[in-house]
């Protein structure tokens, strides 16, 4: 090798080639990652008396949230939401349930138990997003432990070993362990060491060794950490046959096994006990009074002195005068709602994209999964299903559901099946995996984000581009969005946000917005 | 800021808009609900009074007329169109049709009656002139003001959103729309969408049609 590779380029070389992880761990150590920031605190004014007047267009997570914070302030609140519940995205399928895509109505008749229910759109809390945990805490929501990566999941392509499946321990322990091989002797050659001290060199040494459970040779030949074939408590373990490099590179699911535990699902990760939505209720406790259900906004207007809402309610078109408007409609149905934005609002809400995941679930006659070691997790397939869930939830009890589905980027392919077809589809997928699926499910539910009713959309997509990430005009358009107008109208939900899809997202959207409207009650005050 | 709305709002209809109402309109499913469902969908993707949405490509209904409204949706059910796998919004707006019985198309029809028609901003810049030219084979079917024809068939185009036009005109070019064997308006359109020639032709001839509107 004749070019020298810097400490900062050994370590992005390293997480380049899936040991994310280990680089994470060396980053934090040199100070390269920022620490976790706290929960926000909102210290808001009161408003004048004269001016307390608040419209919120939709009830999802960011537009109770202002519910709640300006309700505790003073205000006068009132919440117009288009549907026939709260939540929008924070969507929990239980027993009876409206799922109301247009065209095709389901309702959910999964057993009546605290248990049995699947979360259809947001699912898990990371630990690092502190201001929804803060109002879980404040709110009471009980939160219990979300099972993400589970080692003894399935992983299962087509294209690799005949297309059976192999527990997810074989596959990331023997791919750790070749990873490992090539980087150790990497790291061996003599020039390579030169930025290291010998000291350090032999310390990344031997994380690799560790990484990849590396023999004295630096040579992976297998390892114990896959499993036991045989023995292991009574008997001596019999180590599991290595799975050929080669083999494992015929799949591409690589690339989501090693990284299932970075990022946002890199810290623990957390549900609240029964349900998503049991942080909706939360917030409906202090404001439920306040929203209006199947209330459809016709249109917003932002005057100098407020913001004129016309709506239909109760079979009549009605009319609504509030000082201060916030609004989490999704931006693609703002386009066709009658309103007076500046053109540049106009453009940007036409340039964001609507996200089209899709997820599908089963209810379990038995917990057929917890007789082959899996509790809770993920498996993971190169079927156009790509994931099931095992419930973190309910475990022992005798039945559960299971997500059958989870499209996050390629939706549509779903979306534009009948019913019919979609349960086919995840019935054949999942047999792949568990033979006996087919036999073992009932009562199917499907949630097609792009065709639910109100929403017409998951999260929101700026980016045209991932791989580049977001381009200087996708950012001015996107300030654009996030800016007050008037001083009177807010946009806000996990779309005006840069990291959208979490519910952190919305959470720190409706208090972004909210510190804007303090800042102007402040002046007018003063 | 000014007050745009009220300006914006034009009424084409000769009546005034109505209270809407939600009475449920032949219910589509099924077991032991607890909230009920209902046909009535439309302003989701169809905008405010069904004024159109070009994010979702949902096209202008408020002001259509009732025939052409019926014809289509039964087409949708029927999977006359919509059925192409290139044609997405087709296929959205199939599956919202799929189920819908003739009463509830009768119901649909009437409620995008009540609604106040909007006219929207015009988005495609295409030669007017050039576009005048072309629409010569066009007006046989449509009228010269593109106000269209009940009595063969032909939908009024100058009041649609030109977004739309581009895309439907492109969908039976591409054969998309208009080549299911009981679409006998649409085999027509296939046929006659081939003098436009290209994308700039099918652009032209639509900046010619919406310059048609009087509002």
């Amino acid at each position: 090798m004749n070019v020298r590779v810097k400490r900062r380029e050994f370590l992005n070389l390293l997480a380049a080639f899936g040991g994310t992880g280990a680089a994470l761990n060396a980053g934090a150590a040199l100070n390269l990652l920022p620490a976790a920031s706290h929960a926000q605190t909102l210290d808001l004014r009161s408003p004048d008396p004269s001016k307390k007047q608040v419209v919120i267009l939709g009830g999802g997570l960011s537009g109770l949230t202002v519910a709640y914070e300006l309700t505790k302030r003073g205000y006068d609140c009132t919440v117009l939401e288009a549907s026939h519940r709260c939540g929008g995205r924070v969507l929990t399928v239980r027993h009876g349930d409206l799922i109301d895509e247009i065209g095709n109505p389901q309702y959910c008749s999964f057993d009546d138990e605290p248990h049995m229910y699947f979360n259809a759109g947001a699912a898990r809390i990371p630990s690092s997003h502190k201001n929804i945990l803060g109002y879980c805490k404040e709110l009471g929501v009980d939160l219990e432990v979300f099972i993400n990566e589970n080692k003894s999941a399935y992983v299962q392509d087509d294209k690799m070993l005949s297309g059976n499946r192999i527990r997810n321990i074989e596959f990331t322990t023997n791919m750790r362990g070749f990873m490992a091989e090539l980087m150790a002797k990497a790291l061996t050659h003599e020039e390579l060491n030169q930025p290291f001290s010998d000291a350090e060199a032999e310390a990344l040494l031997s994380s690799i060794r560790a990484f990849g459970d590396l023999k004295e040779n630096d040579l992976y030949e297998g390892s114990f950490r896959a499993g036991y074939k045989s023995g292991g408590f009574l008997k001596h373990g019999v180590q599991k046959d290595m799975i050929a490099f080669r083999d494992l590179l015929k799949s591409r699911l690589g690339r989501q096994l090693l990284s299932a535990n970075e990022g946002d699902t890199g810290p623990i990760l957390m549900q609240p006990v029964g349900g998503m939505d049991k942080i909706i209720s939360g917030f409906l406790n202090h404001v439920g009074e306040r929203v209006k259900y199947r209330a459809i906004v016709n249109s917003v207007e932002v005057l100098d002195s407020g913001v004129k809402i016309v709506y239909d309610h109760d079979g009549a078109r009605q009319s609504f005068d509030a000082d201060y408007c916030f609004n989490c409609i999704p931006t693609h149905l703002m386009v066709g709602i009658t309103n007076n934005f500046p053109d540049d609002y106009k453009k940007a809400m036409k340039y964001v994209r609507r996200g089209d995941a899709y997820k599908a679930a089963f209810q379990a006659k038995s917990r057929f999964w917890e007789d082959q070691e899996i509790y809770g997790g993920i498996s993971w397939s190169n079927s156009p299903s790509r994931q099931i869930w095992y419930p973190s939830h309910g475990i022992h009890k005798s039945k559960g559901i299971v997500l059958a589905a989870y499209d996050y980027g390629g939706g549509i392919y779903h979306t534009q099946m009948s019913q019919s077809d979609r349960i086919e589809a995840h019935l054949s997928d999942a047999e792949k995996i568990h033979p006996d699926f087919r036999h073992n499910v009932e009562n199917p539910i499907t949630v097609a984000w792009h065709r639910m009713n109100h929403m017409l959309g998951c999260s929101a997509r700026w980016q045209r581009s991932f791989s580049t990430g977001w381009t200087h005009d996708e950012e001015k358009l996107y300030e654009t969005l996030r800016a007050p107008v008037n001083n009177r109208h807010f946009f806000i939900g996990d779309q005006i946000s840069m990291h959208s899809a979490w519910q952190e997202s919305a959470v720190m959207s409706a208090q972004w917005a909210l510190t804007k409207l303090d800042a102007y009650v402040r002046q007018e005050l003063a | 800021m000014p007050n745009l709305i009220s300006r914006a709002v034009k009424k084409r209809l000769g009546k005034p808009a109505l209270l809407i109402t939600f009475a449920l309109a032949s219910a589509v499913c099924v077991s032991a609900p607890n909230e009920p469902v209902n046909d009535r969908y439309c302003k989701t993707c169809h905008g405010s009074d069904g004024r159109g949405n070009e994010a979702i490509q949902a096209p202008i209904l408020a002001g259509m007329e009732d025939w052409y409204l019926i014809r289509q949706l039964k087409n949708y059910r029927g999977k006359v169109r919509g059925f192409h796998p290139s044609d997405e919004r087709g296929i959205a707006m199939q599956a919202m049709a799929n189920n819908l019985s003739d009463e509830s198309i009768r119901d649909i029809v009437g409620w995008i009656k009540t609604w106040e028609y909007t006219p929207p901003d015009a988005t495609v810049n295409g030669d007017k002139a050039e576009g005048k030219k072309l629409y010569a084979s066009c007006a046989a079917c449509h009228r010269e003001d593109a106000s269209g024809n009940e009595a063969i068939g032909a939908p009024p185009l100058a009041y649609q959103n030109d977004w739309y036009l581009v895309k439907q005109l492109e969908n039976f070019s591409n054969g998309y729309r208009g080549t299911h064997e009981s679409d006998i308006f649409g085999q027509q359109m296939v046929a006659m969408v081939k003098q436009l020639k290209d994308d700039t032709g099918i652009r032209n001839v639509v900046s010619y049609i919406i310059s048609l509107r009087s509002d």
